[in-house]
């Protein structure tokens, strides 16, 4: 990243928090409904300093890691049947659609029933929630591939991996991350949906306990900024993948 | 190409922007708009909340209060008070409202609300995080909050608890305190059961089921569901091992002050509503049905559900409706800073007050 970018997202940064403050002081709310800045701030340190927020954390990137692997690698499976086939589109897409259009919030605690209070309840919900966005940018991503080229492809008599390895996954890899970027962030809201619906660990147990028990309001700032951080992280790994293997753009 | 001129102009302009929006949007806050409060039972049916007073429109006292998650018949004594014209005769006009517990304690606290329900588990650890509320008057002398589970499980004492599994709705709250306390008189620890979690609290269900040995529930829901199935049950409260404050009314430092005399008023409604329904329950369940029809599907149930409320409003010892327990607030405050709810010190007297109860 460049100077200026980096300057430029310290600037933003900073802007943010200058805006936080200000809507602060001018409001007047007290602590108990909208901290300040430095107070979460300084709550952050505290909470990953003394060990309250790092199991948490940790808890929620294994459902994350798990449930994004599981969702990403369903979604490009069935998404690429969606591409190659009509048939199959017509007979699994309405049941697709209407998964994602079905709240996961209303699932979840029955996910949690059916599967259980522990882990896989978490990766199932988790897995839902990013199947949709990277099945469909699959799909399109296929569909985008160049016709000539195929026809080409097969008038070399290319196999089936051969078209499959030089022609659509290349061809289909920028629609794909676009799906794998939307899918990356859903896979934190799909943890912490799955979490409230029942679980023991987690940073969203832990908003919801510091919310509700702890009446700790900075500690849930710090949890959500916590949050937060682990989606732009995660976000910019992918972004990162995506450079290393389709290029800037 | 843009300058970083012309970006930190736009970006004042855009600061200022966003300050003026937020003065001009944020409510003033007053002590005294609206409430909801925290109640002990669990989730059964939703409705429409309780409606307003009639009472003097030029020199009546607007009061919201929180009765919690649901319109129950637990909150019998609010409606009959209101549809008695009991808050009226006090000069109030009163709006009820319903909230769970996390929602309601922070708005009572910033007077968003002006009275809720709530118990010393959630109090105590408000007040310590500096959310400026007092409890005000007792309505629940028993914590409601229990242990319970079949008869035929053989558990009769916390100790038996040892080795079993517990069913509970998620490690928070009242409960979750409850059963931590309730084990610790056993020298017990959560360790040494397997809790198994029900958001949606269906452990009512589970013990029903034989899925879990015991659970945490309500003296006034879960073991009155499972007597009326026939089965005989077994309930482990605290109040044998330590006492801690059930739920009752909360205010807002600021509240209290500026609507003293208003407040007063409705807890003297209130309290009186209580011994009529105490005295004749029937008159409680027509006043719940009135706010919300389906509870009369099953008049019964009702009937056993407001029996065992007030048989927890009123305790055993006697002691008048309302009163407040300093001693109970104190172990509960000594118990609780063990468990490490209490980051900031905290004394009886900074959560509670006894000037609106009985003999004060």
């Amino acid at each position: 990243m460049s100077r200026a970018a980096v300057g430029s997202v310290v600037a933003s940064f900073a802007v943010f928090i200058v805006a936080w403050k200000l809507v602060v002081l001018v409001s007047g709310y007290p602590v108990f409904i909208l901290p300040s800045p430095e107070l979460v701030g300084a709550r952050f340190v505290k909470a990953w300093t003394d060990g309250t927020i790092e199991p948490h954390a940790l808890a929620t990137l294994v459902e994350i890691g798990l449930g994004f692997a599981l969702g990403a690698i369903s979604g490009l499976l069935v998404g690429y049947a969606l591409a190659r086939s009509r048939r199959v589109e017509r007979i699994i897409s309405p049941y697709v659609v209407a998964a994602q259009a079905t709240p996961i919030l209303a699932l979840a605690p029955l996910l949690s029933l059916w599967f259980g209070p522990g882990l896989l309840s978490k990766v199932v919900i988790c897995s839902l929630i990013v199947f949709f966005p990277i099945a469909i940018s699959s799909m399109v991503g296929v569909r985008s591939v160049d016709q000539g080229l195929l026809e080409l492809a097969r008038s070399l008599r290319a196999t089936r991996r051969q078209v499959l390895t030089t022609l659509e996954i290349p061809g289909a890899l920028p629609s794909i991350f676009g799906g794998l970027r939307v899918g990356v962030t859903l896979a934190v809201v799909g943890a912490i949906v799955g979490e409230w619906a029942g679980a023991d660990r987690g940073l969203g147990v832990l908003v919801n306990l510091a919310r509700g028990s702890l009446f700790d309001i900075p500690l849930m700032f710090a949890t959500l900024a916590t949050i937060a951080l682990i989606g732009i992280a995660l976000y910019s790994i992918v972004v990162f993948a995506e450079r290393r293997l389709v290029g800037v753009r | 190409m843009i300058s970083h001129r012309s970006f930190g102009a736009r970006g004042a302009v855009a600061i200022a922007l966003v300050t003026a929006i937020v003065g001009a949007c944020t409510p003033s806050v007053s002590p005294g708009s609206s409430g909801a409060s925290a109640a002990p039972s669990a989730p059964s049916s939703v409705g429409p909340s309780g409606s307003v007073a009639s009472g003097s429109p030029v020199d009546a006292t607007s009061l919201t209060v929180g009765l919690g998650y649901i319109p129950s018949v637990q909150f019998a004594p609010f409606y009959l008070a209101q549809q008695a014209g009991y808050y009226a005769a006090e000069g109030l006009t009163v709006t009820f409202q319903n909230e769970i517990d996390a929602n309601l304690v922070p708005k009572v606290g910033q007077g968003a609300v002006d009275l809720g329900l709530s118990d010393g588990t959630s109090v105590i650890p408000a007040v310590s995080q500096g959310i400026p509320l007092r409890y005000l008057a007792t309505v629940y002398r028993q914590f409601p909050s229990i242990v319970f589970g079949k008869a035929s499980s053989g558990i009769k004492t916390a100790a038996d608890l040892k080795g079993k599994k517990i069913g509970i709705p998620g490690r928070y709250g009242s409960s979750w305190i409850m059963l931590q306390a309730l084990l610790a008189s056993a020298k017990l620890t959560t360790d040494d059961v397997t809790i198994v979690e029900y958001p949606d609290f269906g452990q009512g269900a589970a013990v029903a089921q034989g899925a879990v040995d015991a659970a945490t529930g309500f003296v006034n829901n879960e073991p009155i569901q499972l007597q009326r199935s026939g089965t005989k049950v077994f309930i482990l409260r605290i109040d044998n091992v330590t006492p801690l404050p059930g739920p009752g009314l909360i205010a807002s430092t600021a509240t209290v002050a500026s609507k003293h005399d208003a407040i007063a008023g409705f807890v003297r409604a209130t309290l009186r509503a209580m011994e009529d329904v105490a005295a004749d329950p029937a008159k409680g369940v027509d006043a719940a049905v009135a706010v919300e029809p389906t509870l009369g599907q099953d008049r019964d149930l009702q009937t056993a559900i407001l029996t065992a409320t007030i048989d927890a409003w009123q305790g055993s010892g006697g002691a008048e409706l309302g009163t407040i327990d300093r001693t109970s607030w104190q172990k509960s405050l000594d118990f609780m800073t063990s468990l490490g709810l209490v980051p900031n010190p905290v004394t009886v007297d900074d959560l509670v007050t006894e000037e609106f109860v009985p003999g004060s």
